[in-house]
């Protein structure tokens, strides 16, 4: 069971979060729920500095990532994680507005591992984020800490 | 033969033709200034192609003429300087020949008084000569009768001497001095010798009149020659300018419309960036507060939706209806945005399994419908396969739409007519149909001719068929009837456009 790795989501617009923060009660899974406020505070939690300074070592379950956020954007925080080493197997799902092709192609370029287009029905807001709660925190095997490639 | 009989012939401007009147009643009140100016006018409806080749032409026609009247006066001078070595070598001749006749009569009477033998010297020379001189006199008057005439009394007088002459020889050799006593003192010949005297002289004065004419002759022409060459370079100088300046007016207005055209490009993609970014943050910024609104009309449903009366969760649903609705349009928009922008795939569709795929796609949505379909075989176009596919699923898809109050649903494709270079196919149905005078909002963006209870839609589907009909250089119309159907008509190119 990975009950004890937290879900890290980014998202700026508190409207946003608390919806999906709604939704994730629904599944009961959202005390797992960490919430950041923008890219550098992510950061800041993945490097446990900060206000994150005395938090639980160890990476997050997932990393649900706005694209648009203040300081650092959403894009920015996912090259900063895949392109270091005991980051860089964090699951990383992109939970964004934009269909742009161009944050898509960006996206996958620099190694998301999903993307999910917010649904405006809420309904579908919510099954979606029911289910990436689900399946990323609950369903799917994290990979083991420490697994990071030394190479 | 390619004959375009609206196309005028091109005047060449050197004929001063004004062009064909129309105005057939003759009027006394026609001064040249109209024709003039229709001249003038026509030049300025010439094309810039036109102008020039016709100012080369009027150039090019300046060099004929000034050409031909050179090569004319200089044959003229040529011909006058032959003259007038014939005319010199004459009058040497007619000299010698006076001289020698003088000799022949004044020594011939010295040996009639002396009996001196070496007398007759002069005498035998001119009777040897006489041929030679006469020979040579026809042929340098030959083509002048008046001097022909001359050189003939000339023989004849010239004969009439030397037979005196030999008769009195004859008569001193014969008698001795005294038998000739007489002649001698007088001369046998004196008559004629003033007869040639005189027609030499004649002739003389008239070959110095020839030769005074030609000099007039020559010394007009050579002025003339040298006027014409000095206007005529001034003419060409003045044409070659003009075309010049027509050439480089044409070349700098060429350059600035250029650099007008790149300067549009410039702003154009600037424009166009512009909206990509604009569209942009509608897709992300606009879809934002839509999805909180009708998320938290959600949780106020949730939360209190037991408590609500039916007015009231009737007014909730229509909040989360409407949040829906504007998120549709906007998604439409940004899809209507994209088609005007995206890259176009250029390959070949085959219309036929298009169709086919389409079909197979809306077999959900024709569930408990009966529609009687008359589908023709259809041809393969040059395009894009997913554009073009969106442009007949819209079509289709409206078809069946407006075709569902219809017990029997008829919907009919196929080819209308095919000429060379494009094929027009049709989507025709039996449905609610439309008023023609609607039909320039039919294709609008946005535009609906149902209310929204009737017929679901955004109104995007029909603009977005103009808008992929149009990028594939096609054009797209309708024709319809209320209550009895529309028929909607595509042509496309079938040959690919050249980008």
């Amino acid at each position: 069971m990975t009950a004890a790795k937290p879900i890290l989501l980014a998202e700026d617009n508190p409207r946003d979060a608390e919806l999906a923060l709604a939704a994730m009660e629904e599944e009961h899974i959202s005390d797992k729920v960490v919430l950041c406020h923008d890219g550098a505070e992510v950061l800041d939690y993945l490097y446990c500095r900060g206000q994150f300074k005395s938090r639980l070592k160890g990476n997050p379950a997932v990393v649900f990532l706005d694209l648009k956020m203040p300081k650092v954007n959403g894009l920015e925080v996912l090259r900063t994680i895949k392109s270091d080493s005991s980051l860089q197997p964090i699951p990383v799902v992109m939970l964004t507005s934009s269909r742009e092709e161009k944050d898509l192609a960006e996206s996958y370029a620099l190694g998301a591992n999903a993307y999910v287009v917010k649904p405006v029905e809420f309904h579908q807001f919510l099954t979606a984020v029911k289910e990436l709660g689900t399946f990323w925190g609950v369903i799917n095997e994290p990979p083991p800490e420490g697994s990071a490639s030394t190479n | 033969m390619d004959t375009v009989t609206s196309d005028r012939p091109p005047v060449p401007p050197i004929a001063g033709a004004p062009p064909p009147e129309t105005d057939a009643t003759p009027s006394l009140s026609t001064r040249p200034q109209p024709a003039k100016r229709s001249v003038l006018t026509w030049f300025r409806e010439l094309t810039i192609e036109r102008r020039i080749l016709a100012g080369f032409s009027l150039v090019f026609i300046g060099i004929l003429i000034i050409g031909a009247v050179s090569y004319r006066n200089t044959t003229i001078l040529i011909e006058n300087s032959r003259l007038d070595t014939r005319s010199h070598d004459l009058l040497q001749l007619l000299n010698n020949v006076d001289t020698a006749m003088d000799e022949a009569e004044n020594n011939h009477r010295r040996y009639l008084v002396t009996g001196e033998v070496v007398y007759l010297q002069s005498f035998r020379s001119l009777a040897e000569q006489k041929p030679t001189y006469l020979k040579y006199l026809k042929d340098l008057t030959a083509g002048s009768p008046v001097q022909e005439a001359r050189v003939d009394q000339l023989q004849k007088l010239i004969e009439q001497q030397i037979n005196a002459e030999t008769g009195a020889i004859a008569k001193r050799d014969g008698g001795g001095f005294e038998a000739v006593r007489r002649i001698a003192l007088e001369g046998v010949a004196k008559r004629e010798l003033a007869a040639i005297h005189r027609i030499i002289a004649e002739m003389e004065s008239d070959e110095h009149q020839s030769l005074r004419r030609r000099l007039g002759e020559s010394t007009l022409s050579t002025t003339n020659t040298i006027v014409l060459l000095a206007l005529g370079a001034l003419l060409q100088l003045v044409l070659l300018a003009s075309v010049y300046y027509l050439i480089r007016h044409d070349i700098t207005a060429r350059k600035k419309v250029a650099t007008e055209l790149q300067l549009r490009g410039e702003l154009l993609e600037a424009a166009n960036k512009e909206l990509e970014a604009f569209s942009y943050s509608v897709s992300h910024d606009l879809r934002a507060p839509l999805r909180h609104i009708d998320g938290y009309a959600s949780l106020l449903n949730k939360a209190v939706g037991e408590t609500l009366n039916d007015k009231a969760k009737r007014y909730l649903q229509t909040i989360s209806d409407s949040a829906k609705q504007m998120g549709q349009l906007i998604d439409d928009l940004l899809v209507f945005s994209r088609m005007g922008r995206q890259e176009m795939l250029h390959t070949t569709v085959n219309l036929d399994q298009l169709i086919k795929t389409i079909l197979y796609d809306l077999r959900l949505d024709l569930q408990g419908r009966e529609i009687s379909w008359t589908i023709d075989t259809l041809p393969e176009v040059p395009g894009d396969p997913v554009m073009l596919r969106q442009v007949f699923v819209n079509l289709i898809s409206n078809a069946i739409k407006f075709t569902s109050t219809r017990p029997v649903a008829k919907i009919a494709i196929g080819v209308e007519r095919k000429s060379a270079g494009e094929i027009t196919v049709f989507v025709r149905d039996n449905g609610v149909g439309f008023d023609m005078q609607y039909l320039d909002k039919l294709f609008g963006v946005f535009q609906r001719l149902h209310r929204a209870d009737e017929f679901e839609g955004t109104g995007i589907g029909l603009a977005n068929v103009r808008r992929i009909v149009h990028r594939h250089g096609g054009r797209v119309w309708a024709e319809g009837i209320p209550d009895q159907g529309a028929t909607f008509f595509v042509t496309l190119p079938t040959r690919r456009p050249r980008t």
